[in-house]
């Protein structure tokens, strides 16, 4: 387990099955792929503080987050994580620069319009910052998610399917605006996702997680290369990803 | 015939009656509406123990016919029941055929027009929205604050626009609970049947139609609202 | 600094959220229904003569009696019986027996286009409840109302009763017994004579005085509940006033003595 970075260990029974043990190192991006209720967004959820495990640990940069046995388990706003969900989750009253401001609450009053600005330019939205999330498209929505996760100076930045709802020439472009972005960032990076195409080009390492489980893992070829992930992904992947087209 | 009691106007209104339904409807309003909103999110967001008795207990109120409801308040407040002894013996006078007799029956009547516009519109929240709330850093009360109740307003709004309408044209209840006595608990509705008893057919058609207008305003409002929250939460 | 008990219920009082609990300068009044069109003109009298103004509620003896039992803040009770008073009286409610104010009569109303005719013996209702000519015939409730007692007497002593009770629609008191008789959604009613000299009551149809010997007199009784204010009682000593009576007479009441 490394020092810094994400640390985590994971079990219960149900209702979703999970036992399972990850690490990420700052800086790097593990793919989290499998069939459909493999138990990836709850484990998703469990680091962000939003769902309670039954048994487990989880720690950050040597900061506990999550721990059962000793009875800690930090409530989702004290946790400096950044959490792009599946459908942007934006808030549908406030303004691109609204939505961003919202994760600026640790920051000094007059810092946060200049960095939230910034956050917006990074993302490519600069002109839309005063536009609400029903004026935006769906890629520019996930934009301001995605910059909106970056703004809470997160620990650990977790992506939960966040291109799925998206068309695929869009996805294709946010893909490489992603792979710039985490360039600058030296933080744990989790992707889960069911597009091959994402993962290949974003993740370093992926785990393969099959009923709460983690059946392999490792490198992003290797993997996926591997007999087991043939049968546990392709034959899904293949028909999700059309999907959107 | 003379209208002997006071604050009549020339059209028949009777401003006094008016100001007693006012006064009911306004501290009905300002009470309920926060309690309301407390348990309405409760039932919406937390997994409470016997949730279905609450919400049928809430919901109680609609399906009871006013005098029954009117009974069983009359015999909790009047003079001899321990309640209204208690009462009596703080303010000098018993709980029933007072102001705040018909204050407290109206929180009881009017709990479920309070609380169930309020509860669907914090259910009508996309979930995740609220959890994105909690990553971004803010406290529950900050959330609620900041997300939760901006984007249930209109719920909350639809729940005072109802209220104040019922308060207002609440009858049974009323009556039995407050004896419709003049400038404490006769209300615009007994004034109404006050006058016609006293064949003053004009001025029951006044305070008719004023009644009728106040209603139509609600509905109004409250139907323009229902369609903002299901619009905004998209 | 803790506020007092009393500071305290002044101020919630002055928030207009509880209510004063005798109010003194403008008392409340409960009369039997059938003084509805008589007691306003007594009340402006004595607010003529006084300077003082009382607040009326009409409604059934029996009802007040009721809410007068559960501690309404009624000071003078108009009740259209004796019995009611009498029972107050012997719950303690009221500072002594009372006094008897007016005596009430009954009468039949038939609205115009009525198929009944005007027979004061009753003997007509009596036929047309049988020959389909009377579908609903409207009194006061017996149970709570003198002038539904006196109502059923009467039709009991002309011995119609049977024949005319499936027939009958009860009013809660002689206020609304009077509307539904002169609505024109019954073919008639037993209503009091002091209502049926009501212009908006007397222009829809035709009144027939009842004989005084088909019913038990309505002696009507006032009483002073315990604890009334002095507006309350110089009001109580007003109904025996010439003024008060003459008014009263006016409207078709006996008076006593």
């Amino acid at each position: 387990m490394a020092e810094r970075g994400l640390s985590v260990r994971l079990a219960q029974a149900g209702p979703i099955p999970l036992d399972a043990a990850l690490a990420c190192a700052p800086g790097e991006v593990l793919g989290i792929v499998g069939p459909s209720g493999a138990g990836k967004t709850t484990l998703l959820r469990a680091i962000a503080g939003l769902c309670r495990v039954d048994t487990g640990r989880v720690v950050v940069d040597e900061a506990v987050w999550f721990d059962s046995a000793l009875g800690l388990d930090v409530a989702p706003h004290r946790r400096a994580v950044g959490l792009v969900f599946q459908e942007h989750a934006l808030f549908p009253h406030l303004t691109a620069m609204g939505n961003v401001a919202t994760a600026l609450t640790h920051r000094p009053r007059a810092e946060r319009p200049i960095r939230a600005a910034e956050l917006l330019r990074r993302v490519h939205l600069e002109g839309l910052e005063d536009r609400k999330p029903a004026e935006l498209s769906g890629g520019q929505r996930q934009r301001v998610a995605i910059a909106r996760a970056l703004a809470r100076d997160p620990k650990v930045l977790l992506l939960d399917e966040p291109f799925s709802a998206v068309d695929r020439r869009t996805r294709t472009r946010l893909h490489a605006e992603i792979a710039e972005l985490r360039d600058g960032l030296s933080v744990p990076m989790l992707l889960v996702t069911h597009d091959i195409d994402e993962v290949v080009r974003l993740a370093d390492r992926i785990a393969l997680l099959d009923r709460g489980e983690v059946r392999l893992e490792g490198a992003t070829s290797q993997v996926l290369e591997s007999p087991l992930a043939r049968e546990l992904v392709w034959g899904e992947t293949a028909a999700l990803a059309s999907r959107n087209d | 015939m003379n209208p002997e009691v006071g604050g009549i106007g020339a059209s028949g209104m009777d401003w006094e009656a008016l100001a007693v339904s006012l006064r009911l409807a306004g501290w009905t309003a300002i009470i309920l509406l926060p309690l309301a909103l407390l348990l309405a999110r409760a039932l919406a967001f937390h997994r409470v123990p016997g949730k279905g008795v609450i919400e049928a207990l809430v919901a109680a109120p609609l399906m009871l016919p006013p005098t029954v409801l009117g009974f069983y308040l009359l015999t909790l407040f009047a003079g001899g029941a321990p309640l209204g002894r208690a009462w009596a013996a703080v303010f000098g006078h018993p709980l029933a055929f007072s102001f705040s007799g018909l204050l407290a029956a109206s929180l009881v009547f009017n709990l479920p027009f309070a609380a169930q516009p309020m509860q669907r519109a914090f259910e009508s929240l996309p979930p995740d929205v609220r959890e994105a709330a909690w990553v971004s850093g803010l406290a529950p009360w900050a959330a609620f604050w900041r997300i939760e109740l901006p984007l249930a307003w209109p719920g909350i709004a639809s729940a005072f626009a109802l209220t104040f309408a019922h308060t207002m044209g609440e009858f049974g209840v009323v009556l039995m609970v407050g004896g419709s006595i003049p400038g404490q608990t006769r209300t615009l509705a007994l004034a109404i049947y006050d006058r016609m008893q006293a064949f003053d057919y004009r001025a029951a058609g006044a305070m008719s139609a004023a009644l009728l207008a106040v209603s139509i305003v609600a509905i109004a409002l409250v139907q323009g609202l229902s369609r903002r929250v299901g619009r905004r939460n998209g | 600094m803790i506020p007092t008990r009393r500071a305290t219920v002044a101020a919630i009082a002055a928030l207009g959220l509880v209510g004063q609990a005798r109010a003194a300068d403008s008392p409340v009044v409960a009369a039997a229904a059938d003084l509805a069109s008589a007691l306003p003109e007594v009340a402006a009298a004595f607010q003529r003569r006084s300077g003082k103004s009382v607040k009326l509620v009409f409604g059934s003896s029996g009802g007040f009696t009721q809410q007068i039992l559960a501690g309404a803040p009624f000071e003078v009770f108009l009740s259209a019986d004796e019995g009611y008073v009498a029972k107050l009286a012997r719950a303690g409610r009221t500072e002594g027996p009372g006094e008897l104010y007016a005596i009430g009569r009954i009468g039949l109303f038939l609205p115009d286009g009525s198929p009944l005719k005007n027979d004061m013996s009753l003997q007509d209702l009596g036929r047309a409840a049988q020959d389909g000519r009377l579908t609903r015939f409207a009194i006061a409730n017996p149970e709570h109302a003198p002038y539904g007692r006196a109502a059923r007497q009467a039709l009991e002593h002309a011995g119609v009763w049977a024949a005319v009770r499936p027939k009958l629609v009860l009013g809660e008191n002689v206020g609304q017994t009077t509307q539904f008789a002169a609505s024109g959604s019954t073919q008639g009613g037993i209503i009091p004579l002091s209502l049926a000299a009501e212009p908006e009551v007397k222009r829809k149809g035709k009144f027939v005085l009842i004989p005084d010997d088909y019913y038990e007199p309505l002696r009507q009784r006032a009483a002073l509940i315990k604890h009334a204010g002095p507006t309350a009682r110089a009001f109580y000593g007003f109904l025996q006033t010439p003024e008060a009576r003459a008014i009263l007479a006016t409207y078709g009441f006996a008076l006593p003595r």
